[in-house]
């Protein structure tokens, strides 16, 4: 389940955005990929929006291909989808308007899926966008996908019923957090909602009422998927959903397996990412990730095509990390979840005291509480380093454990009592913090908060705590879904925030009026100055660490990579070795 | 007999009745929110109301509790958003589950019937012979071996036992194959292949109980008047230890068979969790967790049918060994 979602944000989009260096990584599989940096481009020439995708070096047709989970992935309708597993999953049985091409080390490029292209602003303002469907797009009983089935799985999506999914469209436009009463879909079934039109069948036009630059991302989300008004069987879609992509679901026990098989009528000339090498993909629910993980390195039988996506467990890291057989079998990476110790600027008033923090912190210390190097690689920055245009940097280089003595430089015989808020489920990390950070000469009350309560209670304005630990994973690698949503002081309310430093600058809030308003070719090096600014003048937090991935596959697997978007594994390579 | 059986149905019905009256108050009112747990995270206060509206939340809670039975007898109509109309025995709509709850029940119900029952067979048959055989063998070496087996079972825990048993037999040898359940109708080889290690397991650990207290029994037994007079009377020792003795010896034996099956059929969570296969112990704990309401009520109430079904056959049988309860 994703921890935080990025609320929508503005932009310019523009024609090309390449940033940062590109590598040659073909998502082949294997390997540790824990150092890379994003670089992004948004396609324009509908050649790159169009298949057959390039072949995988290796890669064969054939087989059945698994995945061993320990519980059944939470929902399959399109709409609805939006967990990890959900999100990765989604693309072998559902196309959206667009998707992203990942070469699984970073360069990621935004193309139409099935759109001709990521979209046209047609007015240069980012208030009215169109979408070209592509030709030969097929649904699994083989007749055509146009505009008019995307509308109407965009127009269920504001069911009230159909919960689970994510909202940015319904949002953008209905204009209101309120969408689904905005527009009853249910009373509206054969029309479609405000700012939503098919000016024919190979059209699709959304009319917002505010400017959304991030619609061709925000369009690559599976609630873009087309449905059939006559295949929309309500809340049980999300048992047995109607397929647009390669494989069409045959079987699905819930919690037991979920068992897809080729769809004849995918097209893949049409399809510029999917490749659907094996003929069938069994997820296979019940072990728990010790025991998935033990199945794949015991290699026998079925086992040998398939991949733990429950990861390597703590309890196993040692014996797979000192094992070289299993070093070809392992994919490891970094995920777009970045961990921070905020700094609630409301309370921790004293700029010194926040660069102090910054000084003090021991992040070597904290990762090894966390679970060590295979589960946390340290950052010192606010956006993680899949972020399009993300730049390396540290505003208080003080190494990987901490600079004491520059943190009680910078108190001058101050000792700030501070509560530290954690969550109860992780009392070991509160104890690492308070113990590094007392060293300094900061005096730290722990006061623990419920897990399931936790990021209620800090969302709130006036909570009582000075530090909490958070994290935030973007939905698409734009800093606009990041750091505008984090740090922009005007969107500060009573409750729900995100803003959880509660930092309000006027100066950094017109900054990001000036970066979302550019093209976005040129935003992604623009996030990259702000994220720094942000951490040398106002110092919100402590940046701490990215998420690592760390999975196993059977010997018989190939293509298997973690997604630059995501961080889980991706599946559209996926092959089994014949 | 007639009178026994109508009494203990009766008092069975007060008892589930009661049970489903509880865990109704319990889950449904108390002060905690049901809804919270079963709206996903992007529910706003609005969609959340229409959610409690949806499950006559806002109802009084005689009268939701009077539409859940109904439920579960005629069946009724559940909103839109719970999959319309749910047949009977209708035990409502999992949102976490996107189906009935009577589906999820309906698939892995069979699945802990499938590990349970031919366990309990092995464990009974195992844990039994061997506690008469040590019993009659006292102070030999086969005795020895037994009390030996009895220690190592009841000193070990499941999750070890199929932790080693899944390590040599699955990932080292690679005589079993990975624990799974395929229905016995579909193919009952690869039904038995795939709980074969539950069964060892749940047998090697439930049986050593069983020997240490039916040999305890049989010793017991043993040294009654009555086994002394049917011996001195020139009865072969097979009648005396087979036909008397051990009907005597067996009625404790059957009190715990009875309570141990029923309880395990209630849920054998760590047997499941332990071999990765999902019956209706993993799904109360994933419903549990995930605070998905109508699944833990009705995981709740067929662990209490099981329980006062195994009670009723317990005194069944109870009333056909000993012939004095059926006077009572």
């Amino acid at each position: 389940m994703r921890l935080k979602r990025a609320a929508a944000a503005g932009g310019a989009l523009a024609l090309l955005v390449v940033m940062g260096a590109c590598s040659e990584n073909k998502g082949t599989g294997g390997g540790d990929e824990a150092d890379r940096v994003q670089s992004g481009s948004i396609a324009t020439d509908p050649k790159e929006s169009m298949g057959p995708a390039a072949e995988v070096p290796g890669a064969a047709k054939g087989g059945t291909f698994r995945v061993i989970r320990e519980t059944k992935i939470s929902h399959l309708d399109p709409q609805r989808v939006y967990s990890f597993a959900g999100l990765m999953n989604a693309p072998l049985y559902s196309r959206f308007l667009t998707t992203f091409k990942d070469d699984g080390a970073g360069k990621v490029t935004l193309v139409g899926d099935l759109a001709e292209t990521p979209g046209t602003d047609v007015n240069k303002d980012c208030k009215v966008w169109e979408f070209k469907i592509k030709d030969g797009v097929k649904f699994e009983d083989g007749s055509a996908i146009t505009a008019k089935e995307i509308a109407y799985g965009i127009a269920r999506s504001f069911d009230p019923d159909l919960t689970g999914g994510p909202t940015y469209l319904q949002e953008w436009l209905a204009d209101s957090p309120q969408y689904d009463t905005k527009w009853n879909f249910k009373a509206n079934k054969s029309s479609l909602p405000p700012g939503l039109t098919t000016p024919d069948a190979k059209t699709i036009k959304f009319e917002f009422a505010k400017p959304h630059c991030d619609l061709p991302f925000a369009a690559s989300l599976p609630y873009t998927a087309p449905l059939k008004p006559e295949k929309d069987t309500g809340v049980n879609l999300d048992n047995q959903p109607f397929s647009s992509g390669p494989y069409k679901i045959t079987k699905n026990t819930a919690g037991v397996e979920l068992v897809m098989e080729r769809n004849e009528n995918w097209d893949p000339k049409t399809d510029p990412v999917r490749h659907a090498y094996p003929d069938k993909v069994v997820w296979t629910y019940g072990p728990d990730a010790e025991a998935g993980a033990n199945r794949v390195i015991a290699d026998n039988g079925d086992d040998q095509t398939a991949l733990a996506w429950n990861g390597v467990p703590s309890a196993l890291v040692a014996k797979v990390s000192g094992d070289a057989a299993l070093k070809p079998r392992s994919v490891q990476g970094q995920t777009p979840s970045l961990w921070r110790l905020t700094i609630n600027t409301s309370r921790v008033t004293d700029l010194t005291v926040r660069q102090a923090l910054n000084y003090a912190i021991d992040r070597d210390g904290f990762i090894k509480a966390y679970g060590g190097e295979a589960s946390a690689r340290a950052v010192t920055t606010l956006m993680p380093p899949s972020t399009i245009g993300f730049e390396k940097y540290d505003a208080y280089p003080a190494g990987p454990s901490g600079n004491i003595e520059k943190a009680k430089e910078l108190l001058a015989g101050k000792t700030p009592e501070l509560v530290l808020g954690i969550s109860d489920d992780s009392p070991e990390l509160a104890t690492q913090l308070k113990g590094n950070l007392e060293k300094a000469g900061f005096k730290i009350t722990v006061k623990t908060i419920p897990t399931d309560a936790k990021l209620d209670e800090v969302g709130k304005k006036n909570n009582p705590w000075d530090l909490y630990t958070d994290q935030w994973a973007a939905d698409w690698p734009s800093g606009a879904a990041i750091l505008p949503v984090l740090f922009d002081g005007r969107t500060i309310k009573a409750e729900n925030n995100s803003n959880t430093a509660y930092v309000n600058s006027d100066e950094i809030n017109k900054e990001f009026d000036r970066v979302l308003a550019m093209p976005a070719a040129e935003q992604g090096k623009e996030w990259a100055k702000l994220d720094k600014r942000i951490m040398t003048e106002l110092a919100p937090a402590v940046p701490l660490f990215v998420e690592q991935g760390y999975y196993l596959h059977g010997s018989k697997v190939g293509g298997i990579y973690l997604s630059s978007i995501f961080g889980y594994p991706a599946l559209t390579n996926a092959y089994v070795k014949q | 007999m007639t009178r026994f059986l109508v009494r203990r149905l009766l008092s069975a019905v007060l008892t589930l009745f009661a049970v489903s009256v509880l865990s109704f108050l319990m889950f449904f009112g108390l002060p905690k929110d049901p809804v919270s747990g079963m709206c996903p995270k992007n529910c706003n206060a609005e969609r959340l109301e229409r959610v409690r509206e949806e499950l006559g939340l806002r109802d009084p809670l005689p009268e939701q509790y009077a539409n859940y039975m109904k439920g579960i007898v005629t069946g009724r109509d559940l909103g839109s958003s719970q999959g319309g109309r749910c047949d009977a025995p209708c035990l409502g709509y999992s949102y976490v589950n996107s189906e009935a709850v009577t589906d999820t029940l309906a698939r892995v119900l069979p699945v802990t019937l499938s590990i349970v029952i031919p366990a309990a067979v092995l464990w009974l048959v195992l844990g039994v012979g061997l506690g008469i055989i040590s019993a009659l063998r006292r102070g030999t070496a086969l005795d020895r071996l037994a009390i030996g087996f009895s220690l190592a079972g009841a000193s070990l825990q499941l999750y070890f036992v199929g932790a080693v048993l899944l390590l040599i037999f699955t990932y080292n040898l690679r005589i079993t194959p990975v624990p799974s359940y395929t229905s016995i109708f579909d193919n009952p080889l690869k039904w038995a292949s795939g709980l074969v290690l539950a069964w060892v397991a749940l047998a090697f650990l439930f049986s050593a109980i069983y020997a240490r207290l039916s040999r305890a029994q049989m010793l017991e037994t043993l040294s009654e008047d009555f086994v002394r007079t049917a011996r001195a009377k020139g009865l072969a020792k097979p009648a005396v230890y087979g036909r008397h003795a051990l009907r005597a010896a067996i009625t404790p034996v059957v009190t715990i068979a009875g309570l141990d099956v029923g309880s395990a059929l209630g849920g054998t969570v760590i047997t499941e969790t332990t071999f990765g296969i999902q019956g209706l112990g993993r799904t109360a704990v994933d419903a549990v967790k995930a605070g998905d309401l109508p699944t833990i009520m009705a995981t709740v109430l067929i662990s209490a049918v099981f329980i006062v079904v195994a009670n009723i056959v317990v005194d069944l049988l109870y009333a056909a060994i000993d012939p004095r309860v059926r006077l009572r």
